[in-house]
């Protein structure tokens, strides 16, 4: 009770605060420098649209798990407390799943066992353990947000390089579709020729453009995180691996 | 230090919120499951005739048309018209009317074909009425399914839309997601030179501009599987087709 | 022949790091030394091949609407499932601890991760969505591990090589064992010719 008190006499959003949202976006990401959380990451990158609703459906998890673990973390008894932190983010991701079944119900179809994953998406189980049940329910809050968003971030920088090479399209599948470059599929008359630099490309910018197909596989997400660290890394010395 | 006490009653509430939170969420979203659920059908059904429309309609749009527009019938292997009363009594649908999109096609595909129920749709078009039925085979990894859409003279296809459960994306999986795969199949015929052929997908072209299409590189078995259901799905309609040509159905 | 061909399938075609890429956690930060690699993939095959039959049971018995409740209980497959995955993964730990104290030590840590490895609760999943039957469950379960189990110690073999050859800085480590899983996994696609109907 005593540390409540103190709480309140500290300004709710200050630097502290700010640090935990700021920090997991780049020096303390979640993915490419605390490698959690990479599973989910590689399945949903097809389309930016998917990448999205996951990264809200992550945000929320993270977020609310955090929350949730913090104002308990002082009444789990230590021999369940892998399976209470585990129940809290399971009952959270089934509810994310009842929402988005009645939200969108195509976009709950294609992401279908992945919405399960997000129980076992390390980003979560590691914040709980590294930082909920040690803090305050607001700060832990926020670093779930935070966390949440770094993993969002990677997900949706992923998603856009393999949606624009792989399908020419940005956003598929919402209702602000785009077609950015490539031959027009949607053309009435067109010949099907996929991997053919189509003549008839009729409404984008870039018809010359062929799909290319590895951006869809999921291997291809593999190499776009690979070489995103690589960048990242080289641009913030302090990460390089040195072992 | 907690005792096993603590730990009980602890274990014990926070289960009973878990699971009366939840129940009380399932319960409430049930009937906007059901209904996206039945939309997303309809919506299947529907963009073998109309692709393009379909994506822009409303979900109410998408149940009125079906409403007023489409005619639902159930058969089985020879033919014979199912009623709704005996769906009900065969299948264990709950509480739906035994319609012919009440079948749960994945489950009727794993019945003898004896057993087997097949759902057949009408829709009446301006351009005269259009029979659409529903296929389904194996793929590279998983089940394929789609809906044919037939003209009345029952030979000659209007569209087709495809789903799959789990086909590589950017492979297999353009049978679904690039429009222009489904497209080829429109204007084909399904009997040439008096013969059932139904529509072929050749890999490297088609060569028969009448029954084949072409196939989608990198995806061969996908593309067999497509064509192999074609031929094994449409088969099962025949005697229908006969049916309704001789003006017997019903 | 259909079992085998099943494990063939989840093993090498359908394998779950490399053509899911699910379980991807442990497997970048285990796969530092074959040695170590090679004791946490014999706890996933071991917690895959026993958490799969008993939750297509708690699936099929207790949960769907023709089970021991005759009421639609599918809300609490995610709980269910999960807690099934922890309680085995603390019989494993269990196990380990009294069978082998040295390999109990070099795991240490990564053992409760076995629990949020996405493979073990993907496998269920995938099971469910799938519609296995009780022995193919078995036979998915234990392939999927086997796959499990030889990716990583694919990857841990090349990256105990790769440790002596001039990668740039920013690749060291982590950015290059990404991209030689993308590579594994364009290679094992490759393998899809196996299952050709």
């Amino acid at each position: 009770m005593a540390e409540a008190a103190v709480q309140t006499k500290e300004p709710l959003f200050g630097k502290k605060e700010r640090k935990l949202l700021i920090d997991p976006l780049n020096d303390n990401n979640p993915i490419t420098v605390q490698v959690l959380g990479i599973c989910s990451a590689l399945a949903v990158t097809t389309l930016v649209f998917k990448a999205l609703v996951m990264s809200i459906a992550v945000v929320f998890v993270c977020a609310f798990a955090n929350l949730f673990t913090s104002l308990l973390r002082n009444s789990i008894p230590k021999q369940v407390r892998m399976i209470a932190q585990l129940v809290i983010i399971a009952s959270l991701v089934t509810i994310v799943e009842l929402v988005l079944k009645a939200l969108n119900y195509p976009v709950y179809k294609e992401l279908s066992v992945f919405i399960g994953l997000i129980i076992t998406n390390c980003i979560v189980m590691g914040r709980l353990e590294a930082f909920a049940m040690a803090n305050k329910p607001w700060r832990s809050f926020l670093d779930g947000i935070g966390n949440g968003l770094g993993y969002g971030l990677i997900l949706i920088v992923v998603a856009i390089l393999r949606e624009i090479f792989g399908k020419g399209t940005l956003m598929a599948g919402s209702p602000v579709e785009m077609k950015l470059i490539g031959p027009n599929n949607e053309a009435e008359d067109i010949v099907y020729l996929i991997n053919t630099a189509a003549e008839s490309g009729i409404g984008s910018y870039f018809s010359w453009y062929a799909n290319n197909n590895l951006m869809v596989l999921p291997a291809s997400a593999m190499f776009v995180i690979g070489v995103l660290i690589w960048i990242q890394r080289s641009w913030n010395r302090k990460l390089v691996d040195i072992s | 230090m907690h005792s096993t006490r603590q730990i009980y009653t602890f274990v014990l509430m926070m289960t009973t919120v878990v699971a009366l939170v939840l129940a009380g969420l399932f319960t409430l979203l049930k009937g906007i499951h059901q209904k996206n659920e039945a939309v997303f059908t309809k919506r299947a059904i529907l963009a073998s005739v109309m692709p393009k429309e379909v994506k822009g309609m409303s979900d109410d749009d998408v149940i009125s048309l079906f409403q007023s527009k489409v005619k639902q019938t159930v058969v089985d292997v020879n033919g014979n018209v199912i009623s709704q009363d005996e769906v009900k009594k065969r299948r264990s649908i709950g509480a739906k009317p035994g319609l012919a999109e009440d079948l749960d096609l994945a489950k009727e595909k794993k019945q003898s074909d004896e057993n087997r129920l097949f759902p057949l749709f009408e829709y009446e078009t301006s351009e005269g009425k259009v029979f659409i039925t529903a296929v389904r085979g194996s793929g590279l990894w998983d089940e394929i399914w789609g809906y044919v859409a037939l003209k009345s003279d029952l030979n000659t296809v209007v569209g087709v839309s495809f789903d799959h459960k789990a086909e590589t994306p950017g492979l297999g999986a353009e049978i679904k997601d690039n429009p222009a795969f489904p497209a080829q199949f429109k204007g084909k015929t399904i009997y040439n030179d008096g013969e059932y052929t139904s529509i072929y997908v050749r890999k490297g072209g088609a060569k028969n501009t009448k029954y084949e299409v072409d196939g989608i590189s990198g995806a061969t078995i996908t593309g067999d599987g497509v064509a192999a259901m074609m031929y094994d799905g449409l088969k099962y309609y025949e005697p229908v087709f006969q049916k309704i040509k001789e003006g017997k159905l019903k | 022949m259909e079992a085998l061909s099943l494990f063939i399938k989840a093993a090498f075609v359908e394998n779950m790091v490399l053509a899911y890429f699910l379980g991807m956690c442990s497997y970048l930060a285990v796969s530092k030394s074959v040695k170590t690699a090679f004791g946490l993939g014999l706890a996933v095959i071991f917690v895959l091949g026993i958490t799969m039959p008993i939750n297509w049971v708690i699936n099929e018995y207790l949960l769907s609407e023709n089970g021991l409740f005759q009421t639609d209980l599918t809300f609490l497959r995610f709980i269910l499932f999960i807690a099934v995955i922890a309680s085995m993964v603390q019989l494993v730990e269990m196990i380990i601890e009294k069978m082998s104290p040295s390999l109990y030590n070099s795991l240490g840590i990564f053992l409760p991760l076995i629990t949020v490895n996405c493979a073990i609760l993907g496998g269920s999943l995938f099971m469910v969505s799938r519609e296995y039957n009780f022995s193919d469950s078995v036979v998915f379960g234990l392939g999927s591990g086997f796959g499990w189990f030889l990716a990583i110690i694919a990857i841990a073999a090349i990256r105990e090589k790769i440790r002596y050859s001039a990668v740039p800085p920013g690749l060291r480590g982590l950015g290059m064992a990404f991209i030689l899983t993308g590579l594994m996994g364009v290679a094992f696609m490759s393998l899809m010719g196996l299952i050709g109907n």
